[in-house]
């Protein structure tokens, strides 16, 4: 017997008869250090890729991390080559990168010379070769390298419509068999426009050399990429020997942390500065220091991570002036052994002088090194220095640059003290070349004064986002101990911040006064 | 690279005797790497390094110098040459030949990558014991 069901049974919950779930595109990685988060997340799987440029900006590298990354026996990469760089010559440079792997090749990577089709038959007969070789193999990537030789071969002697139906059956055959395919060509920008190949593929990495005066820098674009939302614009590209490096240029603008409402004060190592802070340095804050050459800025830097190192939180120090051995050897006229803390591993030394650098691999180096040891504190000395080691294209975008570096280590809870070099004039106080205040939460400005037939020094706290701080300009000097503020407030000048001050209180009796610096009395 | 082009030659030696009526015209073991690296590296690549061992081998057997790489990759005259020239030195060309292909490979790919191929054409060759400080000094020591 049938059993009823009420019609009320019968309604379906809303979730059973909501619509099919939408199709789940794996990624795959690409192999190259930072490509996979400009790409959000990795190579779409089964897509037809084009990897784009002009010679020399390191497509067939990228093709080869590519594989070296995803290639396995049972899924092996099948690299074609066409003419171009002989497969001999593409293997005895490529093995010189740190990715390649000898024992790999035969098994998960299988090279086949695609020459002799190309040069002696037509575009049938190519793809004829690709399908057998495929159809072999069964491979999870295919590389075609170099695509543009098989389409300039064929291009004499057909029409834009056969060549069309030829890009069509390899991407159908090649998606059919489940293959995530990259064609490795030598393009310019402006053969894009017209060029159907570039309308069929699903994803376009466009590599490139930048050319500034004497510096020239590599650069990707991912033109275009289905499926997905890649990080738009040009991110720099270095190749070294592990091989491509891509630094994306939105690199540490997301997923920061907001700073907590309670927020530790940090020493600077200056007990008195301290006290001018209103307790000390706001954790996660970024303080400048600004002052001409000589009035401590980098021995005030150093006692800040040591301080830092005192008190269990390492530290590093980016360096762009001097070399980390006179930071060391500086910092221990102080009486601070910072060698110690370096073979401790609290304390790391960044020296960053390479040629043309850019903002985003210093981060890089930066991130990397605060994740190494688990730093707290950041000393950036200076940033002068740091724009006179970047590329000139990338010193224009210095400030935009700086505002997203020091955003994303504050959001990462790094405490940053930079120090900035600006000239004394007699007219303002300028706190840097850059209009880069904005960015910093704490400013402290070092200048000197000339008193009594002296040149001393002053500070004074300009800026503190996180809370009160003492409006005195205070007089310091640079002791065995570093900085050292000795003199409270003074009233009996005026006009101070000129540097040329008035006095406004009563001359006392003068003495023959001793320099109050032993360093100058020397 | 001698070592390992007779070790190569003395493995594909009795195979010819048990499989082959005639003596194949070429030299049997650069036979098998052309069928294996025609593949990998196009008929033209491996024509061009044919070509070049050639050469480079006549200085030590002068006899060579009547042979030719054909565009096929089989060397011309090599049959009027077994017919006239004593089957020792016979041999002694084809272990020169072979070993200036597989010293061409070394100096382009290394060692490695060379060995790694000559495995992918005779898997069964024990290949551990191999002296290569014979060959072309073009491995870097890491």
């Amino acid at each position: 017997m049938k059993k009823r069901i009420s019609s009320t049974k019968l309604r379906l919950p809303a979730r059973a008869v909501s619509l099919p779930a939408r199709v789940m595109i794996h990624e795959i990685p690409t192999g190259v250090r930072g490509l996979d988060d400009i790409l959000g997340g990795g190579i779409p799987e089964f897509s037809f890729n084009i990897i784009g440029g002009a010679p020399g900006c390191g497509k067939t590298t990228m093709a080869h991390q590519i594989i070296f990354a995803n290639a396995t026996p049972k899924k092996p990469a099948l690299y074609f080559t066409v003419i171009g760089e002989p497969v001999l010559k593409m293997l005895r440079y490529q093995q010189q990168y740190s990715f390649f792997d000898e024992s790999r090749l035969g098994k998960d990577i299988r090279f086949v010379s695609l020459s002799d089709v190309v040069l002696e038959k037509d575009l049938n007969a190519v793809l004829e070769e690709i399908m057998k070789q495929v159809a072999d193999v069964n491979p999870g990537i295919v590389v075609v390298d170099s695509f543009r030789t098989i389409v300039r071969k064929a291009s004499a002697t057909i029409g834009e419509a056969e060549m069309q139906s030829f890009i069509h059956r390899l991407a159908v055959f090649l998606t059919g068999w489940e293959a995530t395919t990259f064609l490795v060509g030598e393009y310019a920008v402006e053969e894009i426009r017209n060029n159907s190949l570039f309308t069929m593929v699903d994803g376009i990495f466009w590599l490139s050399q930048v050319t500034e005066r004497n510096s020239v820098v590599r650069k990707l674009q991912i033109m275009k990429l289905r499926g997905q939302a890649s990080a738009p614009g040009l991110h720099t590209v270095r190749i070294s020997n592990s091989g491509l490096q891509a630094f994306s240029r939105t690199l540490g603008l997301g997923g920061g942390k907001t700073k907590s409402l309670r927020r530790r004060r940090l020493s600077t190592g200056i007990p008195e500065l301290d006290k001018m802070l209103g307790g000390g340095i706001l954790e996660g804050d970024s303080l400048l220091v600004a002052g001409p050459s000589g009035t401590g800025k980098s021995a005030l830097a150093t006692q800040f991570i040591a301080e830092g190192i005192r008190q269990g939180q390492p530290g590093i120090m980016a360096i762009f002036e001097e070399r980390p051995d006179g930071y060391t050897k500086r910092a221990g006229t102080f009486g601070l052994d910072l060698n110690a803390a370096i073979q401790k591993g609290t304390l790391e030394a960044l020296y960053l002088r390479p040629l043309d650098l850019s903002v985003d691999e210093t981060m890089q180096e930066i991130l990397d090194a605060i994740k190494r040891i688990g730093a707290k504190r950041l000393v950036i000395d200076s940033l002068v220095g740091f724009e006179m080691a970047l590329a000139p294209g990338f010193r224009a975008d210095f400030r935009e640059s700086l505002y997203r570096m020091i955003g994303a280590l504050t959001a990462a809870g790094i405490t940053i003290l930079s120090t900035v070099e600006v000239e004394d004039n007699f007219t303002e106080l300028a706190f840097s070349h850059y209009a880069i205040s904005f960015l910093t939460d704490d400013i402290i400005r070092l200048r000197y004064v000339e008193i009594d037939g002296q040149l001393r020094k002053v500070m004074a706290v300009i800026k503190m986002r996180g809370g009160n701080h003492s409006k005195d300009i205070r007089e310091y000097v640079i002791t065995n101990q570093g900085v050292v503020v000795i003199h409270p407030r003074r009233t009996d000048y005026e006009g101070l911040i000129t540097g040329i001050p008035r006095r406004s209180g009563p001359r006392l009796a003068q003495q023959n006064e001793a320099a109050p610096e032993p360093k100058a009395s020397k | 690279m001698r070592n390992l082009a007779r070790c190569l030659i003395a493995y594909e030696a009795p195979e010819i005797r048990s499989f082959e009526t005639e003596i194949p015209a070429g030299f049997p073991v650069c036979e098998k790497l052309r069928l294996h690296l025609a593949t990998f590296m196009g008929k033209t690549g491996f024509h061009t390094l044919l070509a070049r061992s050639l050469v480079l081998s006549i200085e030590e057997v002068p006899w060579l110098g009547a042979a030719r790489a054909r565009a096929d990759d089989s060397l011309e005259g090599l049959e009027e040459l077994r017919a006239q020239i004593d089957p020792e030195e016979f041999s002694e060309g084809e272990l020169v030949v072979a070993a200036q292909l597989l010293g061409l490979l070394v100096a382009f790919i290394g060692e490695k990558l060379t060995l790694r191929l000559v495995r992918e054409v005779w898997p069964e060759v024990p290949l551990d014991d191999w002296n290569s400080n014979e060959g072309r000094n073009n491995e870097k020591t890491n």
